[in-house]
């Protein structure tokens, strides 16, 4: 196309000087023609050369005796003066014969006005090919369109939209193209070979957690048992509780497990109407203790009149619970925790909880949701699973949970819910 | 009391066993459904502590068929297994309780003495303890006539140091206890001792509560 474009002022000049040589031509014929029927004396009139020509001298003929012999027809670019002028012409020479004397015919035509026409032919090829180039593109546009369509189609339902576990099942798309047809069904079977993997390890952490259940029971019951013997001295009571420290680590990492691979089997059901004002108060009134044994002061601003729909309660609560108890127990004493709510008209509804805690480290902040991270605290003291818990619950309810934190200062946890999964009582400001 | 234990995890039945003997109970072991079935025939039972993942049979299946044959047992349920749906259908079949793995013995005794008190009526659910009256039904701590204001945790925590008395319990037992599933690990021992000194506090305005004793780097106990 390039190619064509570039080359195009060579080709019109062509095609236009082609066109010249033609009219001049016909002229030339026209003038034998009238030297045959009238005699070379028609245009002479007794002199012995002859010239006219048109207005704006753009075009001439004259008529000269012949000086030489023997010219032959030729058409060459050359100057003439014409009264007083000096013009370029296209010049058509020609050798006639006419009462045995030679003559030199010329026919001319000035290359200004080869050039305007060479100019306008330009010109209309440029309009012809950018409205061609222009309707290439409208029709390729729209033509790629309907044939990617399915892609599209692949795109959105399989890729952009898909939350992971891909848990609805997977239908193959409408289309005709056979390589699309190859892509959608080799994205649905990646898509099923990964849910299947993801399912498998679910499984295998139920049931890991299931088999562990027994001999924990088994342990603790043992050691139950040897505390109550008689005759077990003091040191050795100590070290009995000591296991029974361990075996209670080890069942609360199981029962975390089970819970967090309970929720991502959906066992819990999601028909609750829960306000949040009052659960709060609940979680409150549940780590109160907690509280008052490191003399937190704990401030509640959330508004009452809202009404999450849709959800569980139980987790709900183990949500709030969670990230309050963390609050307390990453705290100072005399700290504090501020737990507030803000409501977006029309778009969500944010719940924040913020303590003035030890914090957490910006290279931490990214792993505290991952399961078993643990945290660089001085006293080695994990995160555990509470927060990998608080995670699933979130991922289950479909609410969004980011964290900020400055070391040594505090951290804040927000919840944001869609606008949608809230009613708001009435007199709600 | 007599109970059957129904248990295929050997060790585990060993000491629920030698547990609630020295609990003053009498006790048999079935290992199977159909060993169950066979001791059910023959004796009658108070309470039968039934696993649900046994070798023959499931154990729901298992109690919907011997709730015919005892009727008058107390059912409870221990299981792995954990699901909602179990645990619903459990008590829908007929079942007191439901007690998921692992858990501590002396919170299946809780359990136990809870249900006996709810299936006997008010037979004597009044304990003295010391200078005081502990209604166990109604949930009240007197000194003579006057009633004694508790938290709820902190009557749970009484409680269940009565009902466990002359027998030392860790921090971990009693905040297993009051707090279940939401007790963490090593920090919960602490609030312990926050809802002790508040009972010593309340109860000691009246009279003396020595018999509440700490155990030095264990936990506390209720010596009568």
């Amino acid at each position: 196309m390039i190619f064509f474009v570039a080359l195009l002022p060579t080709l019109v000049n062509r095609v236009s000087f082609q066109y010249t040589n033609y009219f001049l031509g016909q002229q030339k014929k026209k003038v034998l023609n009238v030297i045959d029927r009238n005699g070379i004396d028609y245009y002479l009139q007794g002199d012995s050369a002859y010239a006219s020509y048109t207005m704006l001298k753009e075009e001439y003929i004259s008529l000269v005796p012949a000086i030489r012999d023997n010219v032959r027809d030729t058409i060459e670019i050359s100057r003439r003066v014409i009264e007083k002028d000096t013009l370029n012409y296209r010049i058509l020479i020609h050798e006639l014969k006419s009462d045995n004397k030679n003559y030199i015919l010329e026919i001319g035509k000035t290359t200004s006005t080869i050039g305007e026409y060479n100019k306008l032919l330009q010109r209309f090829t440029l309009y012809i090919l950018i409205g061609l180039i222009l309707l290439s593109l409208v029709v390729d546009l729209l033509y790629t369109r309907i044939l990617l369509r399915p892609l599209a189609k692949i795109v959105s339902t399989k890729l952009v939209n898909r939350k992971f576990p891909f848990k609805e099942p997977l239908s193959p798309i409408k289309t005709s193209t056979t390589d699309f047809k190859f892509l959608d069904s080799s994205l649905i079977s990646l898509m099923v070979k990964m849910h299947e993997a993801f399912d498998k390890e679910r499984e295998f952490t139920s049931n890991a957690s299931h088999e562990l259940m027994t001999p924990i029971s088994v342990l603790q019951s043992n050691i139950e048992n040897m505390m109550m013997e008689e005759g077990v001295n003091d040191e050795m009571q100590e070290k009995l509780l000591g296991l029974m420290k361990t075996v209670g680590r080890l069942k609360k990492i199981v029962h975390s497990l089970l819970y967090i691979s309970r929720i991502e089997n959906d066992q819990f059901a999601r028909a609750d109407k829960v306000e949040v004002h009052e659960l709060s108060e609940q979680v409150m009134e549940e780590l109160l203790v907690r509280l008052e044994s490191k003399s937190i002061h704990f401030t509640n601003n959330v508004t009452p009149g809202i009404t999450l729909l849709q959800v569980n309660r139980d987790l709900l609560f183990q949500l709030l619970y969670n990230l309050i108890n963390n609050a307390i127990r990453y705290n100072n004493e005399n700290g504090s925790i501020y737990l507030s709510d803000s409501y977006h008209h029309g778009k969500e509804y944010v719940l924040t909880i913020k303590d003035t805690g030890i914090g957490i480290r910006q290279e931490e902040l990214a792993a505290i949701f991952n399961r078993f991270k643990k945290s660089g605290n001085e006293d080695g003291e994990g995160f555990g699973l509470g927060l990998s818990i608080v995670k699933s619950i979130t991922d289950f309810h479909g609410i969004q949970i980011s964290v900020q934190s400055v070391y040594g200062e505090g951290t804040t946890f927000n919840i944001t819910l869609p606008e949608s999964s809230i009613q708001k009582n009435e007199g709600f400001r | 009391m007599k109970v059957l234990i129904i248990e295929d995890e050997r060790p585990f039945l060993r000491e629920i066993k030698a547990f609630l003997e020295k609990a003053c109970y009498l006790t048999d072991a079935a290992y199977t459904a159909l060993q169950a079935k066979q001791m059910m025939v023959e004796n009658e039972y108070d309470f039968i502590l039934l696993d649900l993942g046994l070798p023959d049979s499931d154990g729901l299946d298992l109690l919907n068929d011997t709730k015919k044959m005892c009727p008058k047992a107390s059912y409870i349920i221990l299981t792995a297994r954990g699901k909602l749906e179990d645990r619903i259908k459990g008590l829908d079949l007929g079942a007191d309780d439901y007690l998921p793995k692992p858990f501590s013995l002396l919170e299946l005794q809780s359990r136990m003495h809870a249900i006996s008190r709810r299936k006997s009526g008010n037979n004597d659910p009044v304990v003295e303890l010391g200078d005081f009256n502990i209604d166990l039904n109604k949930r009240t701590v007197r000194f003579e006539e006057e009633e004694i204001e508790m938290s709820r945790k902190e009557f749970d925590l009484l409680s269940y140091m009565l009902l466990h008395k002359n027998r030392p319990l860790t921090r971990m037992q009693l905040s297993e206890h009051i707090w279940g599933n939401f007790s963490d690990e090593d920090s919960d021992s602490n609030y312990i001792d926050v809802h002790i000194k508040n009972i010593r506090k309340k109860m000691g305005v009246f009279a003396p509560v020595d018999w509440l004793q700490t155990l030095r780097g264990i936990g506390y106990k209720i010596k009568i």
